[in-house]
């Protein structure tokens, strides 16, 4: 009956991605613990054999890879939670950076809820009322970029989740309850059986979820970018002018998409994946056609579409392509921008060479806001989005308790490991009193006497 | 009235006591109780003797959840576990199957003998005055409660005030067309009050409970009924019970048919819950018969039970069908149900309507947060239940004392007693329908068993007053025990046919090497105490003192879990907030949590967390303001 049920927090203290370094910030009883089994300085020396306060040089080692970092040890209570801290500074980047802080998480510590290393240090009495003013304005900037989160398309499906299974524990969770508090009605009680498949049943939602996220899809697959334009206007030189030194990072990626996709590049640490279409006009030629469906459905399923044209004449096609962009994040370019004279970039249009690399800065800038965009809001839908993934993994591992223990154990134990999921999930849903499964009780069962 | 009262009135000298305390329901005898016995000349001021501790609903005491309140209010020291003990008529513990966190005791008690037995030990307490007389003003000078003043004209100074009204205020009670301005079973009620608790900041409530018709005993066909036994051999209420139970009594099963049904679904229109005449709120728990045939409409039967009221009595309980309908349908519904063809109806059922307060003006120490020195506890804070209502009284009699010593009050948290819940959830939320104590409101249900009730609060009572030697010390020699059975349990059992058989006969496998009892315990399929009785170990050992150990010993893991959870917000819990703050004043508060707060004030951090209308961020800001005063 091991939990993972720690006290030592951790979260990412840099905005997410922009900027050349992300330190990465660890807090409580365990933290040197852990750190010892993630972080080794060339010389073999671990965290708890380093001096306080000292910066160490080393290599941060998680499953999927290894990274050159920074790591400085501060001993409580000299430290800005008064608990033991320990910090890594590594290059910045979001895959990286969350890596690290998966790592972490699997090794034992806890995603820090916002604002909880000032809650922390204020607790252990290390911050005067005056400091923790001037701190409150940012807590609040942050929980309103949390509020805005949810809201947000990435957080929508674990949200739901979150929702639906709690739903349905509660669901559980009242019959559970209901033969308590009332063993002696005409009811039907749940039998453990029932319960177990039940409890398989939403378990298995939960890991499918978790699994597909369209969070961790981002993150663990990059943005897709459709570029869409009638042929020579220029899309290969372009193409190979965004992909430039990168190629050698090319990862093809499994699946039926894998005959499209050119390539992939990142801009500041988030990765971009292009795809090439053949065009969307009408054809009558079969083999034309396929490609064509095929055009229209990477369109369809791109994060941002690059429509590349070469004047500023609309062909009858390219009117069919705007029709598709009014739905869809997009950027119109017109390319060739050495052979023109006089243009001048507005918002709406921007002008690039593949050629000489005119504009290509601005266009990778404006990809990478437009990706960051309502994803970005200085860290914080980054975090909250983690956090749903952390509240979905720790509420899933307390099921599965749960589903080990009740053949072995009386029902009120089992109550225990679900109520443990119920409040992770309340974290995101915000539903965590026993007052919704009280009223799932009453309207439920005829009771009382 | 009382000798010593005309005594002094005779005297010409004004009246005056420490503390006084309006009503003597289950609430109002242990506050007197508590604040007789810390040393304060205490009045309890009730309209009829006869009324005090008077069941007046089903008679029994305990049940789930309700059990645990019991259990701990003879940890603090009250009465009513040692009361229901010496009255029991049927003993029997719930839930045997489904795990220690949720086992509880119900008794069925004599009611007559119930109410004798507190009565003798009020009239016996030493510091304590009867005074049968009506309270109608609550008087305050400089915010500080001073005064009670009766309808017979008495002026009683005091410093101290606990009301405990339960049903009584403004009651009515409804029987189909025919509504009294009546207490309980016919008992007088209360005015006047109400207009005092409003003056003074409360805000008044309406709500409504019922009753079951009683029964003719010899008038009912037992044959057609399930006989339901009592428990032998199990733990009673109080710690200091030392007779085993009595089970003398049995209860009968039965259930109402698709006639009763059709009865009251013809005659709705006369149902005052339906007809419109009934405005106060019902407790969903505990519905009457015709809200259970409307709600749930596809059932055709409800389950009824027979209950004994009285060894000396010849009613009979009908559980399961309270009931305001017109006395002509209850006659048609009871003579619907098999084996009631010819039963008797000795008293109707009825529902009955009472003022009571939003408990969100009271602290969790249950003092008023309009004026000091006056506590409110039981029905009047909108809880139903003999139970809650003792529990509470005994919080607001031990916190009255404290207030008079001027010593910090007394606060239960969640994580120590069921009374805790009940209190935190009643100042933190409020509540909108009478509300009952069950074990799905505590969180840390593991750690709050009844069997533990001793080890989480008795050192409290005795840090109060309230224990006495004889109790303090077998509790002491109980938590001493309970340590020597834990280091026993680390002992080696060596292999032995005797031992494999055992393991065998409970589905487990055989353990060649032997085992620590620890193991032995901790093994799914072993049921502790049954284990350790077959194989003859930890002899000399009380049963009580075993099953403690030994359950803390087989739930070491998610006993674990839980005080983890609590020490998470232990750390809140000690951070205090100030209840005369202005939350309107602390940048960054949103308006909503801002107002809630100061409806609320909580006492600590934790406290506002668990408030509804203030977030996480909320709490944040709140940290960042909170001044730490140390």
């Amino acid at each position: 009956m091991m939990k993972n049920n720690t006290n030592t927090i951790v979260a990412i203290s840099t905005p997410l991605s922009s900027g050349a370094i992300s330190i990465v910030r660890m807090s409580g009883a365990n933290a040197v613990e852990i750190a010892d089994k993630v972080f080794k300085t060339k010389s073999g020396k671990i965290p708890s054999e380093f001096q306080a306060r000292m910066m160490m040089l080393g290599t941060f080692s998680a499953s999927e890879f290894s990274e050159q970092a920074m790591c400085v040890v501060f001993k409580a209570p000299n430290s800005y939670t008064g608990e033991d801290v320990v910090e890594f500074q590594c290059h910045g980047g979001v895959q990286i950076t969350k890596g690290i802080l998966a790592t972490l998480i699997k090794n034992g510590a806890r995603l820090a809820t916002p604002g909880e290393f000032t809650k922390q240090a204020f607790i252990n009495g290390k911050m005067a009322l005056s400091d923790a003013e001037g701190m409150m304005d940012m807590i609040n900037a942050q929980s309103d970029a949390e509020i805005r989160a949810g809201y947000n398309l990435l957080s929508g499906n674990l949200s739901k989740c979150a929702f639906d299974a709690q739903n349905e524990l509660v669901d559980i969770l009242s019959e559970l309850e209901v033969s308590f508090d009332y063993p002696e009605e005409t009811i039907e009680y749940i039998t453990k059986n029932n319960a177990k498949e039940r409890l398989k049943k939403l378990h298995q939602k939960i890991e499918d979820v978790l699994k597909t996220s369209s969070a961790g899809q981002m993150i663990k697959n990059g943005v897709n970018v459709a570029i869409v334009g009638k042929p020579n206007v220029g899309k290969s030189s372009l193409l190979n002018r965004l992909l430039g030194d990168e190629k050698a990072i090319v990862t093809p990626i499994a699946g039926t998409t894998r005959d499209i996709i050119e390539g992939s590049f990142s801009i500041n640490g988030l990765r971009f994946n292009l795809y090439d279409t053949a065009g969307i006009h009408e054809t009558d030629d079969q083999i034309e056609k396929i490609g064509v469906d095929k055009a229209k459905n990477i369109i369809k399923s791109a994060d941002i579409i690059l429509f590349v044209k070469d004047t500023k004449e609309e062909s009858d096609e390219d009117k069919k392509v705007k029709n598709l962009l009014e739905t869809h994040k997009h950027i119109k370019l017109i390319n060739k921008a050495d052979k023109l004279k006089n243009y001048k970039n507005n918002g709406d249009i921007l002008y690039v060479s593949a050629i000489n690399g005119t504009g290509i800065e601005s266009l990778t800038q404006k990809l990478y806001d437009m990706a960051c965009e309502d994803k970005q809001m200085e860290g914080g839908l980054t975090i909250a989005n983690q956090r749903h993934i952390d509240a979905l993994t720790r509420a899933c591992s307390s099921i599965h308790d749960a589903i080990d223990n009740i053949d072995n154990f009386t029902l009120d134990l089992i109550t225990i490991d679900l109520n443990m999921a119920y409040s992770a999930l309340g974290e995101i849903t915000g539903n965590t009193t026993s007052e919704e499964i009280i009223d799932a009780i009453f309207s439920k069962f005829c009771l009382g006497k | 009235m009382d000798k010593n009262i005309k005594k002094q009135l005779n005297n010409n000298s004004p009246l005056c006591f420490d503390a006084v305390v309006i009503g003597a329901g289950h609430a109002g005898c242990e506050s007197a109780l508590a604040l007789a016995r810390t040393g304060h000349k205490t009045a309890i001021i009730t309209l009829d003797k006869n009324g005090v501790a008077f069941l007046a609903c089903n008679p029994s005491i305990g049940g789930t959840a309700k059990g645990h309140l019991v259990c701990e209010v003879d940890a603090l020291g009250g009465q009513m576990g040692i009361n229901a003990d010496k009255t029991t008529l049927q003993l029997r513990m719930l839930n045997m199957g489904k795990g220690p966190a949720v086992h509880s005791l119900r008794a069925q008690v004599d009611k007559h003998a119930y109410h004798d037995n507190m009565l003798e030990t009020l009239l016996n307490q030493e510091n304590l005055t009867f005074i049968e007389d009506e309270a109608t003003d609550i008087e305050k000078q400089d915010n500080k409660v001073c005064a009670v003043k009766t309808r017979n004209g008495l002026n009683i100074k005091t410093n101290a005030v606990v009301v405990t009204t339960g049903v009584y205020l403004n009651s009515r009670t409804i029987i189909g067309e025919e509504i009294k301005d009546s207490g309980p079973s016919g008992f007088k009620n209360a005015k006047g009050l109400t207009e005092s608790l409003e003056k003074i900041g409360y805000t008044i409530r309406r709500f409504k409970t019922g009753t079951p018709p009683r029964l003719e005993k010899h008038s009912i066909d037992y044959k057609q009924f399930e006989v339901q036994k009592g428990d032998n051999n199990i733990q009673t209420f109080s710690f200091l019970t030392k007779k085993a139970n009595r089970n003398t009594h049995v209860c009968y099963l039965g259930y109402t048919t698709l006639k009763t049904k059709q009865i009251i679904l013809d005659n709705l229109a006369r149902a005052p819950m339906y007809s419109g005449v009934i405005v106060g709120t019902g407790p969903r728990y505990c519905p009457s018969i015709e809200t259970k045939i409307v709600r749930f409409s596809d059932k055709d039967t409800h389950q009824i039970f027979l209950e004994p009221e009285s060894a000396r009595s010849d009613e009979i309980y009908l559980q399961g069908m309270s009931t305001s309908m017109p006395k002509d349908i209850q006659d048609q519904m009871v003579a619907s149900v098999n084996g009631l063809e010819n039963a008797e109806i000795v008293r109707y059922g009825y529902a009955i309507e009472y003022d009571c307060i939003d408990p969100l003006g009271i602290f969790p120490t249950l003092e008023s947060k309009f004026v000091k020195g006056l506590f409110t506890a039981g029905q009047i804070n909108g809880t139903s239940g003999y139970e809650e209502a003792a529990a509470q009284g005994l919080l607001a009699g031990i916190n009255a004392h404290l207030y008079l010593s001027g010593q910090k009050q007394l606060i239960l948290t969640r994580d120590s007693s069921y009374l805790g819940v009940l209190v935190d959830d009643l100042t933190m939320k409020g509540t909108i329908e009478p509300y009952r104590m069950m074990t799905s409101r505590a969180e840390y249900r593991l750690l709050l068993r009844q069997d533990n009730a001793d080890a989480r609060l008795t050192q409290i009572g005795r840090d109060v007053g309230l224990v006495s030697d004889e109790r303090y010390s077998a509790f002491v020699k109980k938590m001493a025990n309970i340590e020597k059975i834990k280091q026993k349990c680390k002992m080696m059992i060596k292999p032995s046919e005797v031992l494999d058989k055992y393991l065998i006969s409970v589905g487990e496998t055989p353990a060649p090497n032997g085992l620590t009892i620890e193991n032995l315990v901790k093994r799914s399929k072993v049921e502790p105490y049954s284990a350790v009785k077959s194989l003859g170990l930890l002899k000399g050992f009380k049963k009580q003192e075993l099953i403690s150990a030994l359950t803390e010993i087989k739930y070491q893991g998610y006993i674990a879990m839980e005080r983890q959870l609590i020490e998470r917000e232990k750390k809140l819990e000690e951070k205090r907030l100030d209840a005369d703050m202005d939350y309107t004043l602390i940048k960054g508060l949103r308006k909503e949590a801002a107002e809630k707060l100061n409806q609320i004030k909580p006492l600590t951090i934790a406290e506002a967390g668990r408030i509804s209308g203030v977030n996480p961020a909320d709490i944040t800001v709140l940290l960042m303001s909170f001044n730490n005063k140390k």
